[in-house]
């Protein structure tokens, strides 16, 4: 393998890590955007979609099997099973502490993470559980580089529903109606928008599109547990802090960086991959101290 | 923009507001601890079951009860950072972990005595504080909750990739100290260091609570812009609650060391963090008697729960959540918050 | 939660067959098991503690119990593999008075028990932890049964050596076990005149290894040893195979569970894994197999003829001092010298480790491991 085989290997690797990032970030700035609160338990929601994606899967793969329709369909069961996790987790949780100090609702959020990681530890008392599908290891081989198709299924997937997520926030009543929420709370509630149905609507596509990263990500690694959203929780906050934190264009942008990031990351020569994730860590705290506005995030959306 | 923890110069939300009266027996019982007279009976009823409580029962409750001890210093000390000064910190066994590894490298590596090693190890802490508050305090507060989650995991990344730390196996045969000729060094003996040390974080704590500084953090929680107008330094002061919290920490951590003997990343992880914030939220933010209990029940709480299993995490978490939306302000709250 | 349910019932059945025999008899001799029972170690050690109790109800159904009589009554401590709760768990198990503790699977959770038991003087017979770094902190009370790191490194280097390669790849995954086993074998590897070509870490939990196996390919590595668990070598194995990796995939003693086959499906085919004596593999272990499956409805795990041989000896070092006096237990333990036990004899070296070296090579076959032979 030639040093720029190797580089388009990485590129193409790092985008599909992206991918997974961008959809987990989009409903951390999602949610940030529209009630200013970064929601711990997002990470945990990834978890339960994958959990969610694996018993939807074991529902339809009698009829629809286990290859990339059923999965497809098990995805759409996550996401709506999901969405609506997360609408009551608003309901339930966050609503009655919005008026409360930022400090209040910050633990409430931790404290859902933790019952969310602690009810699935419970259920699956800490054990890995194998999501098992009918994907070939099959893939296109151009020269030196290797794309499965499992990959490109699933840039394509994530892809999709940005554009869709995109067309919704840009050109529906309720996307702008979640604009105007992000801009101004009191303004929109004094106009007669409907504050608290746009909100679940954004926990519903937030939460819905952590449950399709984490069915996808179930079937295309093969595996689940019930502490994997803590990891890539993190990173898609980095990856949303990155592209500016309440922007959804700045949190697909953020994922593709970060993904790309990582995986160029553990090439950097003299230095191992243990330090990897220092690295990360180091990026994130970077951006926050020096940019916390990110790439593409506006300062005054962080006004109110 | 500014912190957005202070939104607008409203009086501050109270319990004690919202509740004039105690109307609860419990309630009732809380406020008749918190006048002097029966707060003395109190605390010296504390004391002497502290003191004859390795007496009257097993090793097993004594390690545990160590154990409790050990939480009663880490949890005052972040109680420094997160009840007093407003700051929400998820990365505090970084200062645990600096103190536990400085004594241990120390006494361990190059053989310096314990007591000579404390003053570095809590020099070392004070940096650490400095490093991770310095850049951080202009932050909002969810910012700089990510910001020290980050710094806490790149320090337990450190200690498990350094060769001077011992790796992911850590430092073992760090030597008993000893005072005066006494070896410290039975399960009974690392009681009583930490019956003295919590004690001596509780005199100290009250002592801060009472203090200039005390009344400073509490006017930054509350505004932080009127406290600038009336000449407080905030960055300083915000500075001086992490530097304090971070000398805490690293107590708990030096004794810690020497009372396990061996030392590992995995004691220092976020789950470590979040456990410590939990005992602090629990009991209530920035009240040294419910900071106190908080750390007595997520030490015991899941040991008495041992029978639950994994249950008793979930149990814990449930809780926690509950407390949140039903009593925010902890089981014991602040009144002065 | 099954596991937890069937823990209770089994104890409580345990208990049951104890007190109805044991009634109006000499008090029971109480055996601490250290093992995790919650985490993602719990297979592991409820497999473990399986195996101890069918030993345990052996005992005390063939002999009457030891020492006249009295019957065996076992406790466990979770150490949920994290060295804070195992202390807790030993303390409690020492506060108890057992007589002496079998166990240990996670070596970083065990290391700081030694002191514990040390200073509480048990006897302790380690089953499984096997890193090299318990070596030194072992007081004296304290016995392995399984052969350490160091022997496994061996194990490792003559396996490689014998399918002719040259450069190496050693991935761990940053854990107190499997960064010893890595280096320990990255020393013994390059002592022999050979190249490591990477030697890497991942995090516990991580998924996508795609550009570490960039990494490994591009580093012209011949062969892959992963020196953790099975959980994310599954994923390893899998990631590897997937991205047409050729070469000789090995894995640890860590990951010689079936389920890896789960997990990294038909990628786990020809993937070789070191490993102590399983049930499979041990002729003598045939009764043993049968009797646990008609008692426990499961195949007995990697761990299970190890943690038999462990309570199996514990007992026998105890009727052999003919006393429970802790002293005259740990003399007999270390005089222990090379009888036939189910995974082969046991004797000590002064260190008190397994004199000889217990690991055989398993190739992955048919979605099960087979005993290899070159």
């Amino acid at each position: 393998m030639t040093w720029y085989d190797s580089l388009l290997q990485q590129l193409v690797d790092g985008l599909v890590l992206g991918a997974f990032y961008a959809l987990v970030a989009l409903g951390y700035t999602m949610v940030f955007g529209v009630i200013k609160l970064l929601n711990f338990a997002h990470g945990d929601l990834y978890m339960t979609g994958a959990f969610a994606g694996f018993g939807g899967l074991s529902l339809v793969s009698g009829v629809l099997g286990a290859g990339w329709l059923g999965i497809f369909v098990a995805m759409l069961l996550a996401m709506l099973a999901v969405g609506c996790l997360g609408v009551v987790i608003e309901r339930v949780a966050y609503h009655p502490m919005l008026g409360a100090p930022r400090l209040s609702i910050l633990i409430t959020a931790l404290a859902v993470s933790l019952v969310l990681q602690n009810a699935a530890l419970s259920l699956t008392g800490g054990q890995y559980t194998a999501f098992r599908t009918d994907l070939g290891f099959g893939g296109l081989n151009l020269g030196n580089l290797f794309l499965s198709y499992n990959q490109i299924v699933l840039v394509a997937t994530a892809g999709v529903l940005m554009i869709a997520l995109e067309l919704f926030v840009s050109r529906t009543a309720y996307g702008r109606a979640m604009r105007a929420v992000a801009i101004d709370k009191e303004m929109c509630r004094m106009l007669g928008i409907n504050v608290s149905a746009v909100i679940a609507v954004t926990f519903f596509i937030g939460s819905g599109l952590a449950a399709a990263a984490g069915t996808m990500a179930g079937a295309y690694y093969g595996s689940i547990w019930y502490f994997m959203g803590f990891l890539i929780g993190l990173k898609a906050f980095t990856a949303a802090v990155i592209g500016g934190i309440g922007s959804i264009t700045g949190a697909m942008l953020g994922g593709l960086i970060l993904g790309l990031l990582e995986s160029f990351g553990t090439h950097i020569p003299f230095i191992g991959s243990e330090w990897k994730d220092v690295f990360t860590f180091s990026i994130l705290i970077l951006v926050l101290v020096l940019k916390p506005t990110g790439l593409l995030g506006k300062s005054e959306v962080e006004r109110m | 923009m500014s912190d957005s923890s202070n939104p607008r110069p409203s009086p501050p939300r109270s319990s004690s507001q919202r509740e004039p009266e105690a109307r609860r027996p419990w309630q009732r019982l809380i406020i008749a601890f918190e006048s002097p007279g029966p707060r003395r009976a109190l605390q010296a009823t504390i004391v002497l079951l502290l003191i004859v409580m390795p007496w009257i029962s097993s090793q097993y409750t004594t390690v545990i009860l160590t154990n409790a001890l050990l939480y009663v210093v880490l949890c005052l000390g972040l109680n420094i950072v997160v009840g007093y000064a407003g700051l929400l910190d998820l990365g505090y066994a970084a200062f645990f972990a600096v103190g536990a590894y400085t004594v241990g490298i120390l006494t361990q590596q190059f053989g310096v005595n314990f007591w000579v090693a404390i003053p570095f190890a809590l020099v070392a802490a004070a940096i650490a504080g400095i490093i991770i508050g310095g850049p951080t305090l202009r932050l909002r507060s969810d910012y700089l909750a990510i910001v020290t989650l980050g710094f806490g995991e790149i320090v337990r990344f450190t200690a498990r990739n350094l060769e001077i730390t011992g790796g992911a196996s850590g430092l073992s045969h760090i030597p008993e100290p000893s005072l005066f000729g006494w070896r410290i060094d039975s399960a009974i003996d690392f009681y009583y260091v930490f019956v003295v040390l919590a004690i001596l974080a509780y005199v100290a704590s009250q002592r801060l609570f009472d203090s200039r500084l005390g009344r400073a953090w509490l006017y930054v929680r509350h505004d932080e812009d009127a406290a600038e107008a009336m000449g407080i330094n905030r960055v300083r002061i915000k500075l001086a609650a992490y530097v304090i919290g971070a000398i805490f920490g690293a107590i708990g951590g030096i004794f810690f060391s020497v009372n396990l003997g061996a030392i590992s990343p995995e004691s220092f992880s976020f789950q470590q963090s979040v456990l410590i914030l939990l005992a602090v939220v629990l009991g209530g933010m920035g009240k040294i008697p419910g900071v106190i209990l908080g750390a007595f029940i997520v030490v015991l709480g899941p040991e008495l729960l041992r029978e639950f299993d994994t249950l008793r995490l979930l149990i814990f978490a449930v809780l926690l959540l509950a407390i949140m939306l039903f009593r925010p302000s902890g089981i014991w709250p602040e009144k002065r918050a | 939660m099954s596991q937890f349910r069937n823990l209770i019932v089994s104890t409580a059945l345990l208990g049951l067959s104890v007190s109805s025999l044991a009634m109006a008899q000499e008090p029971p001799i109480t055996l601490g098991v250290q093992v995790p029972t919650t985490g993602s170690e719990a297979t592991y050690g409820q497999d473990m503690f399986n195996a101890m109790q069918l030993a345990a109800e052996e005992i005390n159904a063939a002999a009457g119990g030891l020492l006249d009589g009295r019957q065996i009554e076992l406790v466990t401590g979770d150490s949920a593999c994290d060295p804070q709760q195992s202390v807790n768990a030993a303390s409690r198990l020492a506060s108890r008075e057992v007589v002496g503790v079998v166990g240990g699977y996670c070596s970083g959770a065990t290391q700081p028990t030694l002191k514990t038991y040390g200073d509480a003087n048990i006897p302790f017979v380690i089953v499984a932890a096997n890193s090299t770094q318990l070596i030194p902190a072992n007081p004296g009370n304290a016995v392995m049964i399984n052969s350490t790191g160091d022997d496994q490194a061996k194990t490792a280097l003559d396996f490689f050596e014998g399918k002719g390669i040259e450069s190496l790849a050693i991935v761990n995954q940053g854990d107190a076990y499997s960064q010893d086993l890595a280096n320990l074998t990255r020393d013994a590897w390059t002592e022999a005149g050979h190249e490591v070509a990477a030697f890497e870490y991942v995090n516990k939990g991580e998924q996508d290894f795609s550009a570490l196996v960039n990494k490994i390919r591009g580093s012209g590595a011949d062969a892959v040893f992963w020196t953790a668990y099975y959980a994310d070598g599954g994923l390893l194995v899998r990631q590897l195979r997937q991205r047409g990796f050729q070469g000789t995939i090995a894995v640890g003693d860590g990951s010689n569970s079936p389920k890896l086959f789960d997990i990294a499906g038909q990628a786990a085919e020809g993937v070789f894994a070191f490993s102590n004596p399983t049930a499979d593999f041990l002729p003598a272990a045939e009764q043993f197999i049968a009797d646990y499956e008609a008692e426990f409805d499961s195949a007995p795990g990697p761990y299970a003829p190890l943690a038999y041989d462990g309570l199996q000896l514990m007992a026998w070092a105890i009727g052999k001092a003919g006393s429970t006096d802790a002293d005259a237990i740990i003399e007999a333990l270390n005089s222990a010298d090379g009888q036939e036990w189910l995974a082969g004899p046991i004797s000590f070296t002064p260190q008190h480790t397994l004199a000889r070296s217990n690991f055989v090579v398993l190739e992955g076959q048919g979605g099960r491991w087979t005993r290899y032979a070159p």
